[in-house]
């Protein structure tokens, strides 16, 4: 049986308003890549899927590659495209 | 290279900025850019733009960014406001100021940072229309 960590990830923006969530607690298999933690996003709140392509990823505070598997503690941000300025 | 971020509801209080600048006899050049909200967007007429950060990411990101200027050009100092909260049309949402020994490097390193800005740093916006 695979071994569980836990994460928290939060939705800024749009991806907060429209799940109506800020942030949640999620147990996820071990070793879960950023990629496959997004499919598990999208299945979960599929008022997400239409922003598949665009939405973007943080771990902490940096953009991390898709397949960097999460660790357990890691804080995962969801979020729309940025538009400072 | 000297760096200040802020990131505040407050309003940018340009006058302030400027009795506030620090120039050293390395400094040939300063460049300043505002970003100021505009009254339309489109066909829509904007009241005011609402603005939120997240903001220990966007400061982590803005001092990423700024390491990056300081291998690139030789830039003496840079400061820099955003706004988050309610910006009113016609009024500035970004403040921006780069020193550096010639204007060539002070105009290229404020283009790029602001460039890099709204690719990396997580700050969004939403319309309040009229």
């Amino acid at each position: 049986m695979s071994q569980t960590i836990s994460i928290q990830v939060l939705f800024h923006s749009y991806c907060r308003e429209i799940t109506g969530i800020d942030s949640t607690v999620m147990e996820i298999e071990d070793g879960l890549t950023i990629k496959e933690l997004t499919e598990l996003i999208m299945k979960t709140y599929p008022v997400l899927s239409p922003m598949k392509r665009s939405m973007l990823t943080a771990v902490g505070l940096d953009y991390l590659p898709k397949d960097y598997r999460l660790k357990d503690g890691d804080e995962v941000s969801f979020f729309p495209p940025v538009q400072g300025g | 290279m000297r760096r200040q971020v802020t990131i505040t509801k407050k309003k940018i209080d340009e006058q302030r900025c400027t009795e506030e600048r620090e120039l050293d006899t390395r400094s040939g050049a300063v460049v300043c850019f505002l970003g100021i909200v505009r009254g339309t967007e489109g066909d829509e007429r904007i009241k005011s733009l609402e603005y939120e950060a997240f903001e220990k990411m966007a400061y982590h990101q803005f001092n990423l960014i700024l390491d990056q200027v300081q291998t690139q050009w030789p830039v003496r100092s840079v400061r820099l406001i955003h706004r988050i909260g309610i910006v009113e049309a016609g009024q500035p949402s970004l403040w921006i100021e780069v020193t550096a020994p010639h204007r060539k490097e002070a105009f290229e390193a404020s283009e790029w940072l602001i460039d890099e800005m709204k690719r990396k740093v997580p700050i969004w916006k939403k319309p309040i229309l009229k």
